[in-house]
């Protein structure tokens, strides 16, 4: 083999590293999308017997938004393997146990179940906040793009530039406020 | 529909009838006596390959005039005849003439040879300085030495079908005396035939060997990155390399792009395992456009008539500078 095919070779099984940002997004939703970039199905040499998929790097997993009053109602299962060992979680309360437990659960859900599963799932890499070591970082070098823009909310927009916006009108200063 | 439903049953067992019958048996006798008669072989000193030519009914004169039709060219008899007689056949027949005080004297294909070669030699560098009006002359002797390597020349030999028409003392010759056999052809058809039909022959069964190579692995390049600056120099420009992409930087798949810009556009980009390689690979994808030599070049010309002149202006100057 000469150079230059060395090389081709070497640039076209390269992995990149992906980083996605949670916040705000539909764990069930994101996953898809997140499945794709780490089997390699995004690129045009895919096989399922090819190893050609890349590492997604997730940040802001605490911030995640699930669906109507799925916090309250989806339940996860587990089973010890005993006798009387079934349990059934809310999503509320494993999100406040692992902040990245609901989107690992989702990107291995949203695979299909084979042999190949548990070693691709070794290349998502989830970060509750935004904080992510170093070497990590640098490793880096594309973006996923957001499945939905992130809202502003109120109580995040300055003081000063709430009061400025154009109103309608005042409250008459007896009003009282509920 | 009912009488298939019927006759369903019946159907499906007649089916399966026939699919049980192609079953191949190969019967209990079979591997036993193959070992058997392979160990009596083995015992005997391996299998006995017989020359072809010490059949019955071998007909020398006939093959050496077929083989000539075959390739479409008018050999003269005696020539091609002489084309196919090797040094180790002469000696061999001396030696048993001398036995039976007998003599006549035998050419050998020597000089026929070294006629072939030296006119290949010359013929080929004018019709790849034609056809690569770019390409540095050391890459055009690289890709000669290649072509008339005894490896080539050889297995072009071995697929005329010479095998068997070479007059050697030992059988089956080996590649030495198959390329020298192909280089006495190429002498004989010279010598008969004239120069353009032999450039032709050269041409269709030698320089097609190219097809589908890399003609820049014939090109050895030590330091491609300093080349490329005193050839862009030359010109009166200034070339800067720049990191264009990397994936992975800490991990052992580290891979890295490197692109060369002159004047702020891009020439060409290339990747390694380190920065260092991808700039030395950019630098070469570079070299390769300026020799005319790049990945989606066209095809190398293999219609070129007569024998072409040199042009020797385009070309770029490796070791003169």
């Amino acid at each position: 083999m000469s150079a230059a095919k060395r090389v081709q070779q070497w640039a076209t099984f390269a992995r990149t590293w992906h980083i996605f940002d949670c916040k705000w997004q539909d764990p069930y939703q994101s996953a898809n999308i997140i499945k794709k970039y780490l089997m390699g199905l995004h690129k045009p040499i895919y096989h399922p017997m090819n190893d050609c998929g890349d590492v997604v790097v997730c940040i802001n997993s605490r911030e995640i938004a699930l669906r109507g009053d799925d916090w309250r109602k989806r339940a996860y299962f587990h089973h010890t393997g005993y006798p009387g060992g079934a349990s059934w979680t809310l999503a509320w309360e494993l999100h406040n146990k692992d902040p990245t437990m609901i989107i690992k659960k989702a990107v291995y859900r949203a695979m299909k179940g084979n042999l190949q599963r548990r070693h691709t799932m070794e290349r998502l890499f989830i970060y509750p906040g935004e904080e992510i070591p170093e070497d990590i970082k640098q490793n880096v070098s594309n973006q996923i793009r957001q499945l939905r823009l992130v809202p502003q909310r109120l109580d995040h927009i300055p003081e000063e530039e709430v009061q400025q916006y154009p109103k309608v009108m005042e409250y008459p200063p007896d009003y009282v406020l509920k | 529909m009912a009488f298939v439903r019927r006759f369903m049953p019946i159907l499906s067992r007649l089916v399966q009838n026939t699919s049980s019958n192609q079953h191949q048996k190969i019967h209990r006798w079979v591997a036993p006596t193959l070992r058997e008669l392979n160990r009596r072989e083995d015992k005997n000193g391996g299998k006995i390959i017989s020359p072809r030519n010490t059949y019955l009914e071998w007909n020398l004169e006939a093959e050496l005039f077929a083989f000539g039709k075959r390739l479409k060219e008018d050999f003269d008899a005696a020539l091609l005849f002489q084309a196919f007689t090797d040094r180790s056949y002469v000696i061999k027949e001396e030696m048993k003439q001398k036995e039976i005080k007998f003599d006549i004297k035998m050419k050998d294909n020597r000089e026929l040879a070294e006629d072939g070669y030296k006119f290949m030699d010359e013929y080929i560098d004018l019709y790849l300085q034609a056809v690569l009006p770019k390409f540095p002359i050391e890459g055009v002797t690289g890709i000669k030495n290649h072509l008339l390597s005894e490896k080539v020349l050889a297995n072009i030999s071995f697929h005329l079908g010479t095998k068997d028409i070479i007059l050697a003392a030992e059988y089956p010759v080996d590649n030495y005396k198959l390329a020298n056999t192909f280089k006495a052809i190429v002498g004989a058809l010279y010598r008969s035939s004239g120069e353009e039909r032999t450039a032709h022959f050269v041409r269709d069964f030698v320089i097609t060997q190219l097809q589908g190579q890399d003609v820049n692995e014939f090109l050895h390049i030590e330091d491609p990155w300093k080349l490329l600056k005193e050839l862009i120099s030359k010109a009166g420009s200034n070339i800067e390399p720049r990191l264009i992409g990397q994936a992975g930087t800490n991990t052992l798949l580290a891979c890295y792009r490197v692109g060369i810009y002159i004047n702020k556009e891009m020439l060409s980009a290339g990747f390694g395992e380190t920065v260092n390689i991808a700039k030395e690979m950019a630098s070469r994808e570079a070299l390769k456009k300026l020799f005319g030599t790049q990945e989606n070049m066209y095809p190398i010309n293999f219609r070129l008539k007569g024998i072409p002149k040199t042009n020797p202006e385009m070309r770029y100057q490796i070791a003169a500078s």
